[in-house]
């Protein structure tokens, strides 16, 4: 043949065979939905998400995503189980307070790391002490503030002595940065590449590769129950709808983190797919400026939060994948009171709000300006505010002017005090109220609102002091109470966690609860 | 001949340092641009948790706060020693990133191209060979509509009839994630390394992944194609030489397949050859819509989190390839053609 012919005979010969292969053979290892079906301790789940991970060194993250791989390849002294929401023991027996400020761990023996080294108290100093001193800028050693030194007993016992009264400290042992890492592996002074993470979790990370998909699978040498499956495939997705397609097609077993509501509504109608929610301690919250017109007026902090429709917000928007809050306590932990609700009514009242600004003197509408910002919060912010907006003006009471800019202004600019009032969310760092009042309403929190009250502040201390959990409730409560009456913040939200599941996939719903711990290990395929 | 020669060694050399000040305006603005904008990755990650204090420190230890100059120097030695540092916001090393989804964007792109060049040439030959016949009209009606049609919204429909409809194809990803995770990626196209392995039911998965996204970006790039091919083959045809071959008696089929359409192709290639850098250098819209892990998907990523390094560190990347292959191509265009001299 000539070399013309004889280079489109392979040109044909090779699209043929392209076309072939693609047609033919079953999916083999590729199927669709997963790997290993022989049992259900080998079965390989795999989670679809959109949320990227930042890294997987306790000392060098702050977000959810990483924290995810880490509570699931590492452990804490102790853990918030499924559903509870107060700290257990963990790699820790037992742990308890000494005095106000020392917290003694007996720690669990017969414990190994994935690299076969053992656990022992050398491992726990190690690990905040190196926590500590890198203070990785994207890291959270700052929520080891507390801590003064870790005192090495004897080979199981550890003293933490504290440098001030901290109640939370135990809920900070459940936290992923807190995690146990190896002293004979683990550099003192650098963050551990995420390509060599080890732990003593069931899991252990199998394969990374960033930015697509990190592989953990069960750890053989695990000293306590084994994991109910044994790999987990971890899928990222850029786009909500590309994942929402892939569970659809079956290509990924679980979604979870982040869909729109009108994407789970659709996931509902879906076949062979389940939508399972749980308890979330997610917020949204307008914060006031106190040190600007007209917010400075405790009349129109009131009016606002008794006009402002919650519950329009959580149907028109979120589709009631989200709870109105009434409290920057949110519902699940303890101490919890819906404190706006008891103050002004769960509804909106048009003429209480009229009263309270008529009694102050305050000639309607306020012109009120309220910011907000595309690109930290979802697309659904802008309808959130839009729904804010429609509720405060409808009113007749307010003129609302809304403006938004992106997320690095935004938090420069607001923390500044340059925004009279402005859109913010919170998510946990543990589960408990104080993780979110003292942040809130704190005379040096850092939302730098202007806000002070010396009753608070006394509470707050009140509460991290006490080891006493029924003093600690009752703190509080008092400070909701008092927050609601003074209105530095209007509590706006509370997220439920949804995740959608392909059919075969249980136990997920056990594992949404408000420690926003994914446990891979409760989760089974049929 | 030896004038002819030395010439095109002094374009060649004129040329490739004509490319030298331009690649270092292309890092100059994108350096000045990423560090213009406001914010810094310490906010994008911890602004709305820690105070203005707090991320003020953040910032210092992690050097945001040194004059533009000095971090302007650096980033430029670094660039000179191949060390594109490792991104903030997930800690990678940013060559490592470049190989891993640059690989995965060069297997799109080649496939597309494969596929634009297969229908943009074909139809172009054909429809520019039946100037003014049916065959001509719907030709260029598919070449204009193909590539007005916006990428996504293709990508989109694909994904609605042959995934979720037809339940044929899957509708993101390189591969199934257990394929992903299984099969051994020592070139990371992902074609290739199956080949390696043998492993038939990996490269079944593989091309069905492909199959999508590479039609969906090579039917929008062949549509640029098909109207040049067709213009090209239509002026080539009114040649004298055409003229002569014909009166010699040579076949209508043997005059335009063999004589018309070799010469036709040489303007287009240098156009496919451009088309190919630009596909390399991101196919955002694609690789996003398809959730293909290249590098435009990442830009984008890294982008959002005002991750000043691993930004730097991809735009640094698409300025070599585009400034390398408008290089190529120029040489060979000087190279086949005498005339192209400075």
């Amino acid at each position: 043949m000539a070399p013309s012919r004889w280079l489109r005979f392979a040109t044909l010969l090779a699209a043929l065979s392209l076309v072939a292969a693609a047609c033919g053979g079953d999916d083999g290892g590729g199927e669709q939905g997963g790997g290993d079906d022989g049992g259900n301790e080998t079965a390989t789940i795999i989670h679809g998400t959109t949320d990227p991970w930042q890294s997987f060194a306790p000392a060098g993250s702050v977000d959810l995503p990483s924290w995810n791989v880490i509570y699931n390849v590492m452990e804490t002294l102790l853990t918030i189980p499924p559903g509870g929401d107060t700290p257990e023991p963990l790699l820790a027996e037992s742990c308890d307070f000494d005095d106000a400020q020392t917290y003694t761990c007996t720690l669990r023996t017969g414990v190994t790391f994935h690299d076969g080294s053992t656990f022992d108290a050398e491992d726990v100093k190690f690990s905040f002490d190196r926590n500590i001193g890198i203070a990785d800028p994207e890291g959270a050693s700052s929520l080891l503030a507390s801590l003064d030194e870790v005192e090495v007993v004897d080979d199981a016992t550890v003293t933490f002595h504290l440098n001030k009264p901290d109640a939370t400290w135990p809920f900070m042992l459940t936290v992923a940065t807190t995690a146990i890492v190896p002293s004979e592996t683990y550099s003192a002074t650098e963050i551990q590449d995420d390509q060599e993470v080890v732990g003593t979790g069931r899991y252990q990370v199998a394969e990374f590769r960033p930015g697509e998909q990190v592989v953990l699978e069960a750890f053989d040498g695990y000293w306590g129950d084994p994991p109910a499956n044994g790999r987990v495939i971890v899928q990222l997705f850029d786009t909500s709808s590309a994942l929402k397609l892939a569970l659809e097609q079956g290509e990924v077993d679980i979604a979870y983190r982040n869909m729109t509501p009108t994407e789970i509504d659709d996931l509902r109608s879906a076949e062979g797919v389940a939508v399972v929610e749980g308890g979330g301690t997610e917020i949204r919250y307008l914060v006031f400026n106190l040190d600007q017109e007209p917010f400075n007026e405790l009349a129109v902090r009131q009016a606002i939060a008794m006009t402002v429709d919650r519950q329009a917000v959580a149907d028109n928007v979120y589709n009631g994948t989200v709870e109105p809050l009434y409290s920057m306590n949110p519902v699940g932990l303890a101490g919890h009171i819906d404190a706006f609700a008891d103050e002004y009514g769960a509804a909106p009242d048009l003429a209480g709000a009229e009263a309270v600004l008529g009694d102050a003197g305050i000639s309607t509408p306020v012109e009120l300006e309220v910011w907000w910002t595309p690109s930290h919060y979802g697309d659904l912010s802008a309808d959130e505010y839009a729904e804010i907006q429609r509720s405060l003006e409808e009113s007749g009471l307010f003129t609302v002017n809304l403006k938004s800019t992106e997320w690095d202004a935004y938090t420069e600019a607001a923390f500044t005090g340059q925004y009279p009032s402005y859109q913010l969310g919170w998510f946990p760092d543990y589960p408990d109220a104080d993780n979110y009042l003292a942040s809130f309403y704190a005379s040096d929190t850092f939302l730098a609102n202007g806000y002070a009250n010396d009753t608070v502040d006394e509470l707050i201390a009140t509460e991290k002091g006490s080891t006493d959990p029924a003093e600690r409730i009752a703190a509080f409560e008092e400070i909701q109470r008092i927050a609601a009456q003074d209105v530095p913040i209007v509590p706006i939200w509370q997220g439920k966690q949804v995740a959608a599941v392909r059919e075969g996939i249980t136990d997920v719903e056990q594992t949404l609860d408000a420690s926003f711990i994914f446990r891979y290990w409760v989760i089974s395929k049929a | 001949m030896p004038k002819q020669t030395t010439s095109l060694r002094t374009y060649a050399l004129t040329r490739l340092a004509l490319a030298v000040p331009m690649f270092l305006l292309l890092l100059t603005l994108v350096f000045l641009l990423m560090r213009v904008a406001p914010g810094d990755p310490i906010s994008a990650a911890l602004g709305g948790r820690l105070s203005q204090e707090e991320l003020q420190i953040r910032r210092e230890a992690a050097g945001y706060d040194r004059p533009l100059i000095v971090q302007y120097f650096e980033y430029l030695g670094d660039v000179a020693t191949g060390d594109f540092g490792t991104t903030i916001s997930d800690n990678r090393p940013v060559t490592g990133m470049i190989v891993q989804n640059g690989a995965a964007t060069l297997e799109l792109t080649m496939v597309a191209m494969l596929i634009a060049v297969l229908v943009g040439i074909g139809i172009g030959l054909v429809a520019g060979r039946y100037r003014d016949t049916p065959v001509d009209v719907v030709g260029r009606l598919f070449g204009i509509v193909i590539y007005a049609a916006p990428i996504f919204f293709l990508g989109f429909l694909a994904q609605l009839v042959f995934g979720k409809w037809l339940g044929w194809l899957p509708t993101s990803g390189r591969a199934s994630p257990v394929v992903t995770f299984e099969l051994n990626t020592p070139t990371n196209l992902f074609i290739v390394d199956a080949l390696i392995a043998g492993d038939w039911a990996a490269l079944s998965d593989i091309l069905k992944h492909l199959v999508m996204p590479a039609t969906t970006l090579g039917l929008v790039t062949g549509g640029i194609f098909i109207r040049l091919v067709r213009v090209n083959v239509l002026q080539t045809l009114q040649g004298d030489y055409i003229e002569a071959a014909r009166a010699r008696g040579l076949s209508e089929r043997s005059v335009v397949f063999r004589h018309a359409f070799k010469n036709a192709l040489v303007p287009v290639i240098t156009v496919m050859g451009l088309q190919f850098a630009l596909l390399l250098s991101g196919a955002v819209l694609t690789e996003q819509t398809f959730n293909w892990p290249g590098l435009g998907s990442e830009l984008i990523r890294y982008l959002d989190n005002r991750d000043y390094i691993a930004v730097q560190g991809i735009i640094t990347f698409f300025a070599l390839v585009v400034v390398g292959m408008s290089l190529l191509i120029d040489f060979v265009n000087a190279w086949v053609d005498p005339r192209v001299r400075y």
